[in-house]
């Protein structure tokens, strides 16, 4: 049997013409938690915006379950491995507007905001004080991270690609982040790909894989 | 025969004083704008000149295809010069400015002048000349206006465009909030000439008019159709030439091309 999310070859380099990684290819079963390791600047962000399609690559294969999504199809397939990116960015306006943009688009028809299971979550996070209606442009550093993280968990993909999602959190907060997160990747039909600076939480991922010298590999 | 007063060369040469007053205050407060200033005077000189015997000549003449021929090299300058207004750029830009001004021209201007002016016949170069000359000099601005923002909005705000991306937007929705952005911008200029007119400022067709010997309510009818006009063509040109320029920066697999953008200097 194929893997469950299986996407590439890609191949990148930096804006001085280093090479990042080549001919580097993902095949990941679900229910798991896999980390990325890496040196800074040694691609890693790259790579997950070619995983999430955000790159253009127009050249490599992108397969979910077996169905391939290319072309015009990418769309779908964003919407299925869905990027949470490391700067935690957020679209002008309040905090409702930012966590329930997803289902008012075309590839959210199907699905429905679920403003309970949103409060209970920011609960979780610690960000029960944070109002609906509180403008994300005054958010800090750290709130904005847990919302993103909200946003990606709430949407529920069957893959989350998440870049240092707990860039900024203190550690009580992190753990409780990093335990929501592989929750959700260890359900039967759902993935987590998740860059991580700390080696202790890395530790904690059912499969570690390491970008180094344009290459990706399996950590022992 | 007429009831205006002539300009002739001295009347000009007198007007010429005011250029070099600018240029004087430019200098006085070293501003240095007084080069430019000086040579945007001549080009202004040299062009309606030329305009001008052109103009004699195809009246002259009163035939179609050289009217035609004059609109078509009016639409390629307007493309020209909107484009060089704009700070940044993609590869076909020029083509794209090209199609949308003649596009907007024949479609907004065809339907001034053969319906609501109703010219006799269609290609009187006294109406149809100035007429799309008017909405060419307006969708200009408002086409490079609504570009320069377009572009800048795709640039600077990358990353909001591309969040809704990663939650699979299709090409339309990701690309909605800056077309909307530089649609706004575009049409700025003429929601507020049409907001001031006849309060704060005299139309420049209508003083022109007005100054030509035409009644004053006859020139008023003619400077509403044309703002009516200026108004339906920078909303289509701007719409138009947005939808184009977000094909090159974004293909139907929705992904943000921001390697198409070339700078240009400001």
């Amino acid at each position: 049997m194929g893997a469950f999310l299986e996407c590439g070859p890609f191949t990148a380099a930096d804006g001085e013409g280093r090479v990042l990684f080549d001919d580097v290819s993902l095949s990941l079963a679900d229910g798991q938690f896999v980390s990325v390791e890496g040196p800074s600047g040694g691609g890693k962000s790259t790579l997950l915006r070619h995983v999430t399609a955000l790159a253009y690559s127009p050249d490599s294969v992108r397969r979910l379950n077996g169905e391939n999504y290319n072309g015009a199809a990418l769309p779908k397939w964003r919407s299925h491995v869905s990027l949470v990116a490391q700067d935690a960015p957020m679209i002008a306006g309040a905090v409702y507007e930012n966590l329930s943009f997803p289902f008012l688009q075309r590839a959210g028809c199907e699905k429905r905001f679920d403003e309970d299971r949103a409060a209970a979550l920011m609960t979780q996070v610690g960000l029960e004080r944070l109002p609906f209606d509180r403008e994300v442009r005054t958010l800090s550093g750290g709130e904005r991270h847990r919302l993103a993280l909200i946003r990606g968990l709430l949407w529920n993909p069957k893959v989350i690609v998440a870049d240092e999602p707990l860039a900024g959190l203190d550690p009580d907060i992190a753990a409780v982040c990093l335990d929501l997160l592989q929750r959700f990747g260890r359900q039967p039909g759902r993935l987590l790909l998740c860059v991580l600076h700390d080696p202790e939480m890395s530790a904690r991922a059912d499969r570690r894989l390491r970008l180094a010298d344009g290459q990706l590999k399996g950590v022992a | 025969m007429s009831d205006f007063i002539e300009l002739g060369p001295l009347q000009l040469a007198l007007a010429t004083i005011l250029i070099v007053a600018a240029g004087a205050v430019s200098m006085a407060l070293r501003l240095g704008v007084e080069r430019r200033l000086g040579v945007a005077a001549l080009r202004t000189v040299i062009q309606l000149g030329l305009l001008g015997l052109i103009l004699e000549q195809i009246f002259a003449l009163n035939n179609p295809l050289l009217v035609v021929g004059l609109l078509l090299l009016m639409t390629m300058f307007a493309a020209r010069e909107a484009v060089t207004r704009a700070s940044r750029g993609y590869r076909g830009i020029l083509i794209d400015a090209w199609l949308t001004m003649a596009a907007t021209c024949f479609v907004i201007g065809g339907m001034v002048t053969q319906v609501v002016v109703g010219v006799e016949p269609w290609y009187d170069p006294q109406y149809v000349i100035p007429l799309l000359g008017m909405i060419l000099g307006n969708s200009l601005t408002g086409i490079s206006l609504c570009l320069d923002r377009f572009m800048d909005h795709l640039e600077v705000r990358s990353a909001e465009v591309e969040l809704r991306i990663a939650f699979g937007a299709t090409r339309r929705e990701a690309l909605a909030a800056p077309l909307r952005d530089a649609v706004r911008t575009g049409m700025i200029p003429i929601v507020n000439s049409m907001a001031a007119a006849g309060i704060v400022s005299l139309p420049g067709m209508m003083t022109g008019q007005i100054l030509a010997g035409s009644p004053p309510l006859q020139a008023v009818a003619y400077q509403i159709v044309v703002m009516f006009m200026i108004a339906a063509a920078v909303a289509l040109g701007t719409m138009l030439a947005v939808v184009l320029a977000g094909r090159h920066f974004m293909g139907p697999d929705a992904t943000l091309r921001l390697d198409r953008m070339t700078s240009r200097n400001p």
